[in-house]
């Protein structure tokens, strides 16, 4: 269902998930946010505790973009990896934001969870250097996380969330395209998972909005929220875009 | 009379005169040459620092199967030392396979922005696998490790001086010490040459009859390390003695014994030369200076003399006599306790696994530089000590190499035809490994030997690929019906009898081997089967551009000219761009570009450069596993069956490749994890006479089989959307029980035969779905 007010549809998702919350007997807003990762860095050094607890899957901070013309790569490049990138500017009709029809998704972002008695012995090693790569990334040390991410590829090509990792890594790092073609390969990689899609196209709509293609963006955050309406990348861009597209409009 | 008398005094003081004065000024001039070129050597680049290129690293985790022998191997490379007790010192490793146990102690290792150092590790197995992997010091839990890549050579201009220089404060003054004290005690006290020493060994020298002791200095010894030969000389002595005084003139004590403890020659690895005390700290003990004990510190001080005489892996005697020597001296000089002293005597000597470093891959060598020249001058490469670390796996690589020659030599044996007399006329081969999902080379052997032919023929030689390209046709033609073409499937009939291909007013007829043809085949069949005629029916229905650019879409480089031919072979590309070709199909579609170099650092530890992964989706991942399904018939069925035959059992997908007129033979083939292409022909592009199957198969097979034996066992995953059914290969329609012959065949989802076979009526068999 399509929807010209921009004001309604972060209500509608939370008033959602407050119905989901309560009807599983506790407040949803505590539970929205006990499923998003914590933003500050873990305790411990980059190197990976072996037998660390899971821990969910972490954006990097987020700050109010500021409004400027259309951005080159390059330019992006330059600036600090971690700084998200701004949108371009666009004078375009509003955004078209997905209706919210789905409750968020349980949050399953673990990888060290996924490691079972019948995995096998690559696809564990490959998860567990996934993790490492993870909060490496999380900490800040792309360079580092690319190398051990790396090696999930070797051992389990398999691996979707080594793909994904690397995707992530390569977005942190200003390399839109590259992340691109990961994101490509994750996804023909992941099936019949709708958390792991959603954060697949919530960071191919990343990707686009570094590269300036603000269309591609909305429409890789929408498919985001349709798989995972709990998405929070998906839903934070699309918040950003829709208050500079009023910004814009006023 | 008197006044010739005056004028031949007068005669001779002016001879004199000019003789001095000429004198003078000449040594005036020779002196400030000396001068000019020692300050040359102090202010300005004392050392050449080649660079060095590293082998992968090699990943050890839980689950993995080890192989004993070749992990045995690799540590030697590596330098360790097999121990009969628990590993105490870093590189000691003990392998006790009735026990389930294997223990390493790690060397410490620089990797990229990741110092590591080393520990003591146990690994728990159970039989082959990995089962546990702790920390022995700590007990934690590891879940995988990583062993330190393979020196494999040296990067330099004449001679390979492997040295890290250090400043004379990161020196423990007990090693400045003991070197004074066996070298020349007296060097605070003389400059740059000491009386005293000469008249000593000389007194000793008479004595003995002949030369068992010098006299030279600290000082002496560097200039002539510096600047001067080993030869035995008076004139040479003089010129060292005479820049020794410079030296000292110029220059600090301490700048002179820091460039001495840098300069020192200390022991040999192969062709490389350890050079310099932290060098030979490494070398022989794996640690750092600061580390060394008073025996250490001793028995390297007494090094210096004789390094390869006194090498305590070499001759561990005299090496613990010297040793001896020193710790004594130190003693009588009160430099140690008598406690240091009696505990030092008691250290066992380092021992090392003496593995020569050699260049073992010099093909793979000469691409890494050819990659590496597009950003460093040979200047910088030979003088800079980068660290270059590459994806080649050093095991693989030797496995390819005896693949290689052992395969070529039994295909002369085989068939004597192809011994050829001239050296530049042999029989010849290559071959390349590829690993599909990160497109990492492991392994390159350009040619038969480096030695009579540099040539490179894996990126070097463009060759006809014959048949192997036939898989891009079908390919072209499985995408066909999805792009508003002629829609195909592994069980669409073909046609597979003469016909000619009219074109841009020209006529070109293809035959199919011994002119032998089939009818109407299923397309799997023409596949397995590399039936020429049926091939190019397929071609001509999809477009021969369209199978052009699907070799270019997977990796080929070369310029492909769009005419029926090409649905053949009748192109020229190399080895390496078929590897990255298929390895596309093996990777499910994505496309990765071939790397060998992986990144360099400079001699701080900098990064100067990295080269990612880099992955593109040219294919669907549903057209690429249809088509690895294909060419995993090749294998049960087809051209290459006799790799079965010969003991490679393992899910494979591949082609063979044979030229129209013979002069080409290839395989390529891959299992979901590693990929190889092998080539083999004649440079002059002699008629070679064999098929693919024939003369590069074999090499294949046994390459794979070693490459692959305990590694585990993958096959092609379906992904989502394709069907697998089961068929009659003559009909190509759904199988009935009353099918003397069935095949699994995988289909889009949608595009599965419908209708039961109707040679043999019949309900169908079940049909399966993976998703």
């Amino acid at each position: 269902m399509k929807t010209n007010s921009f004001t309604g549809w972060p209500f509608r998702i939370l008033a959602i998930a407050w119905i989901i919350g309560a009807m599983q007997g506790c407040a949803p807003l505590p539970r929205y946010r006990a499923s998003l990762p914590s933003t500050s860095p873990p305790a411990s050094s980059a190197k990976v505790s072996p037998d660390a607890p899971p821990s969910p899957v972490q954006e990097p901070p987020r700050t109010p973009l500021p409004q400027e013309a259309k951005i080159k790569e390059q330019d992006l490049k330059a600036r600090s990896p971690i700084t998200p990138p701004a949108a371009k500017e666009t004078t375009k009709p509003p955004i078209v934001t997905p209706e919210a029809n789905t409750a968020p998704l349980p949050d399953d972002s673990s990888l060290l969870a996924k490691i079972t008695p019948g995995t096998s012995p690559q696809r564990a090693a490959s998860l567990r250097l996934t993790e490492e790569g993870r909060k490496l990334l999380e900490v800040g040390d792309a360079p580092k996380a690319l190398s051990r991410l790396e090696k999930t590829i070797v051992i389990d090509s398999t691996n979707p969330y080594g793909y994904f990792y690397l995707a992530k890594t390569h977005y942190r790092l200003g390399r839109y395209k590259e992340s691109l073609s990961f994101l490509e390969v994750a996804e023909s990689r992941l099936s019949g998972e709708p958390f792991w899609l959603a954060e697949v196209h919530a960071l191919r709509g990343e990707n686009f909005r570094a590269l300036g293609m603000v269309d591609k963006a909305e429409a890789s955050y929408a498919q985001a929220l349709r798989l995972n309406s709990g998405n929070r990348t998906a839903n934070d861009a699309l918040g950003r875009l829709q208050g500079q597209s009023q910004a814009i409009s006023r | 009379m008197k006044r010739p008398k005056l004028r031949i005094i007068s005669i001779f003081l002016v001879s004199l005169l000019i003789v001095t004065s000429s004198g003078l000024v000449f040594g005036g001039w020779y002196l400030r040459r000396l001068e000019e070129t020692v300050a040359a050597k102090f202010d300005g680049q004392k050392w050449r620092f080649p660079s060095k290129i590293y082998s992968d690293s090699h990943l050890l985790y839980v689950g993995i199967n080890l192989r004993f022998q070749e992990l045995s191997e690799k540590l030697r490379r590596l330098g360790y030392h097999e121990s009969q007790s628990p590993p105490k010192a870093r590189g000691e490793y003990r392998l006790q396979p009735s026990r389930g146990l294997l223990e390493i102690y790690l060397h410490d290792f620089s990797y990229p922005a990741e110092p590591f150092k080393g520990f003591p590790v146990r690994f728990s197995l159970q039989g082959t696998t990995i089962t546990r992997i702790e920390n022995s010091t700590t007990g934690e839990e590891l879940f995988s490790l990583e062993l330190e890549p393979e020196l494999i050579t040296g990067l330099y201009e004449r001679v390979w001086e492997e040295r890290r220089v250090v400043s004379l404060a990161e020196v423990p003054p007990l090693i400045v010490k003991a070197i004074l004290a066996v070298e020349d005690e007296r060097f605070y006290q003389h400059h740059g040459i000491d009386p005293v020493s000469i008249v000593r060994a000389t007194w000793v020298n008479l004595r003995s009859g002949g030369v068992v002791q010098g006299g030279s200095t600290l000082t002496q010894q560097l200039m002539k390390n510096f600047f001067l030969s080993d030869e035995r000389k008076f004139s040479r002595k003089m010129k060292e003695a005479i820049m020794a005084l410079i030296a000292e003139r110029k220059y600090t004590k301490d700048q002179i014994l820091e460039n001495y403890l840098n300069e020192i020659y200390l022991g040999q690895r192969g062709s490389q030369g350890i050079f310099g005390i932290w060098e030979a700290s490494q070398f022989y003990f794996s640690k750092p200076l600061s580390e060394l004990t008073v025996g250490e510190v001793a028995l390297l001080a007494g090094l210096v003399r004789a390094p390869n005489r006194l090498s305590p892996y070499r001759s561990p005697d005299a090496a613990t006599k010297r040793r001896n020597v020193v710790l004594a001296k130190l003693l009588d000089d009160k430099v140690i306790t008598r406690k240091q002293y009696e505990s030092a005597m008691r250290e066992s000597l380092p021992r090392r696994e003496l593995i020569k470093v050699t260049n073992d891959a010099p093909y793979y060598v000469d691409y890494l530089r050819r990659e590496l020249a597009e950003n460093y001058s040979n200047d910088v490469l030979t003088a800079e000590g980068l660290r270059i670390f590459t994806s080649m796996d050093l095991l693989l690589q030797k496995m390819a190499e005896r693949s290689l020659a052992e395969g070529l030599k039994k295909l002369e044996a085989s068939y004597p035809a192809l011994r050829r007399q001239g050296e530049e006329d042999n029989l010849e081969g290559a071959i390349i490994v590829l690993r599909p999902q990160t497109g990492e080379i492991k392994a390159m052997v350009g040619g038969r030997s480096y030695q009579k032919s540099q040539f490179n023929r894996v990126f070097q030689a463009k060759r006809q690929p014959g048949s192997i390209f036939k898989p891009f046709v079908y390919l072209a033609a499985l995408m066909s019906g999805g792009e508003g073409g002629k829609k195909f499937t592994p069980a669409t009939m073909v046609e597979d009898s003469p016909f000619k291909w009219n074109y841009d007013g020209q006529e070109w007829e293809p035959g199919n081997y011994n002119d032998e043809y089939f009818g109407t085949v299923t397309f799997r069949r023409a596949l397995e089967k590399s039936l020429n005629s049926a091939t190019a029916r397929i071609a001509r229905d999809v477009g021969i551009k369209r199978v052009r650019d699907i070799a270019h879409r997977l990796g080929v480089q070369s310029s492909l000219p769009a005419v029926p031919s090409l649905a053949l072979g009748a192109a020229e590309v190399t080895p390496l761009e078929v590897a990255v070709a298929f390895s596309t199909l093996a990777n499910n579609g994505v496309r990765t570009r071939p790397l060998a170099v992986k990144q360099v650092v400079d001699s701080d530890g900098g990064a100067r450069e990295k080269r990612d992964v880099r992955v593109e989706k040219v294919l669907t991942p549903q057209i690429a596993f249809i088509m690895n399904h294909l060419l995993k018939g090749v294998f049960d069925r087809g051209t290459a069956d006799a790799a079965r035959r010969w003991g490679f059992t393992r899910p494979a997908a591949g082609k063979t490749g044979t030229t129209n007129d013979y002069k080409d033979a290839w395989f390529v083939g891959y299992t979901p994890d590693l990929l190889a292409v092998v080539w083999v022909g004649f440079d002059n592009k002699a008629k070679l006479g064999l098929s693919g199957a024939q003369a590069a198969l074999p090499i294949w097979t046994e390459f794979m089989k070693l490459a692959t034996a305990g590694t585990p066992i993958t096959d092609f995953a379906p992904p989502p959307g394709i069907k697998i059914v089961e068929i009659d290969p003559l009909s190509g329609q759904l199988a009935t029980p009353n099918c003397s012959y069935v095949l699994r065949e995988a289909f889009l989802e949608g595009d599965e035969p419908t209708t039961t076979c109707p040679l043999h009526p019949g309900t169908p068999l079940q049909a399966s779905k993976f998703d």
